[in-house]
């Protein structure tokens, strides 16, 4: 006697062709994770620093005038007492190789992608209007300028030569994921004859990406 | 006859699955530490200048491989390309997979010859490097791993 398809048979295989597309359009689980980006930075490197933290030496630039130099009204270079020679760029280039009359600065900022900041961060100068002494004489700070260099670089002048306003001044732009640097040496104008003393007054150097 | 018809597509779909080919693998019991991770700045230098990012992390590893027990083949470890800002990714293992390198959009080899259990563990200590080019200030990297019969 024949008999026909059993129903419970073509469910059972009906079931299973179910069953079996289900689980080609279902894609196997795998091993995942979020990953965020590294946070907006800048770096800032003034005289003698470090690469991989904060450095709380400020330099001293002078210059000791003799009185023949004080009435010769002309420029006088300036020293200074850094001794960092070499970048905080990664190689350890020397940069700038008598830093007893220069000063390195370096700035650098990072962002991981357009909309993780402005596309650029900005290197100024803040100086008093006067450098002063202990009488109340004073000097203005726009009586200081600085050429620079940089050995062995094809852009020297990345942050260009200037004279301090006696303010807040610009120096130069830094775009995102770049470093600059050059080194910075220092005179006094001598235009006018001041009265003896020691004159004093700091220079802030502030990166900033707002 | 009707259950004939029925029975020819099943017999083909066997036959697909036990065919030599590309099969992606389960590994769901599989987990990072941390389970999210922060990437951190590298140094700039003069040769890369971009500096890029990295994190390390560690992946322990359950892939499911009982469907394949005694088929011989390679496994290979794929991260898909989720942006244009490409990932890689180093590790070295201290189980049975092998250690090694990829980018985003490409598989590497992880493992290769005869299936013998019902499952391949390991511990992968990862490190995963970007370059600062990212589309967005987080992203989901979807590893996942395929099994390439012979």
């Amino acid at each position: 006697m024949n008999t026909a398809p059993t129903p419970t048979l073509l469910r059972l295989i009906g079931a299973g062709l179910v069953v079996g597309a289900g689980l080609q359009a279902l894609p196997a689980q795998a091993w995942s994770l979020t990953i965020a980006a590294a946070s907006r930075r800048v770096f800032l490197h003034v005289g003698n620093g470090n690469a991989d933290g904060n450095n709380g030496t400020v330099n001293l630039v002078s210059a000791n005038l003799t009185a023949a130099q004080l009435l010769s009204g002309t420029p006088q270079a300036m020293t200074s007492n850094s001794t960092q020679s070499t970048s905080l760029y990664g190689d350890g280039y020397t940069t700038c190789p008598t830093p007893s009359t220069q000063v390195i600065i370096g700035a650098s900022y990072r962002r991981s992608n357009g909309g993780n900041g402005p596309a650029s961060a900005t290197l100024r100068a803040t100086s008093p209007a006067s450098l002063t002494n202990a009488a109340g004489d004073t000097i203005p700070f726009s009586q200081i300028s600085w050429t620079v260099s940089a050995a062995g670089s094809s852009a020297p002048n990345v942050i260009p030569a200037g004279t301090f306003n006696g303010a807040t001044q610009t120096l130069a732009t830094v775009p995102a994921n770049t470093y600059i640097e050059n080194c910075h040496t220092f005179s006094y104008a001598n235009s006018a004859i001041r009265a003896a003393g020691t004159y004093t007054g700091r220079v802030t150097y502030t990166l900033s990406s707002p | 006859m009707n259950v004939f018809k029925l029975l020819a597509p099943l017999v083909a779909l066997a036959c697909a699955t036990a065919s030599a080919g590309t099969h992606r693998l389960d590994d769901s019991l599989s987990h990072t530490t941390p389970p999210t991770a922060q990437m951190e700045w590298l140094p700039q230098t003069p040769g890369d200048r971009d500096g890029g990012m990295e994190t390390w992390v560690r992946v322990h590893l359950q892939i499911d491989t009982r469907d394949w027990v005694g088929r011989s083949g390679r496994i290979y470890m794929v991260l898909p390309r989720d942006q244009t800002s490409s990932i890689e990714a180093v590790w070295t293992t201290n189980g049975p997979l092998r250690s090694g390198r990829l980018v985003s959009g490409e598989r590497a080899l992880v493992w290769a010859g005869t299936i013998g259990s019902d499952s391949l563990r390991d511990q992968m200590q990862v490190r995963l490097r970007s370059g600062p080019d990212w589309q967005s200030a987080s992203r989901r990297l979807n590893f996942h791993f395929e099994f390439d019969t012979d």
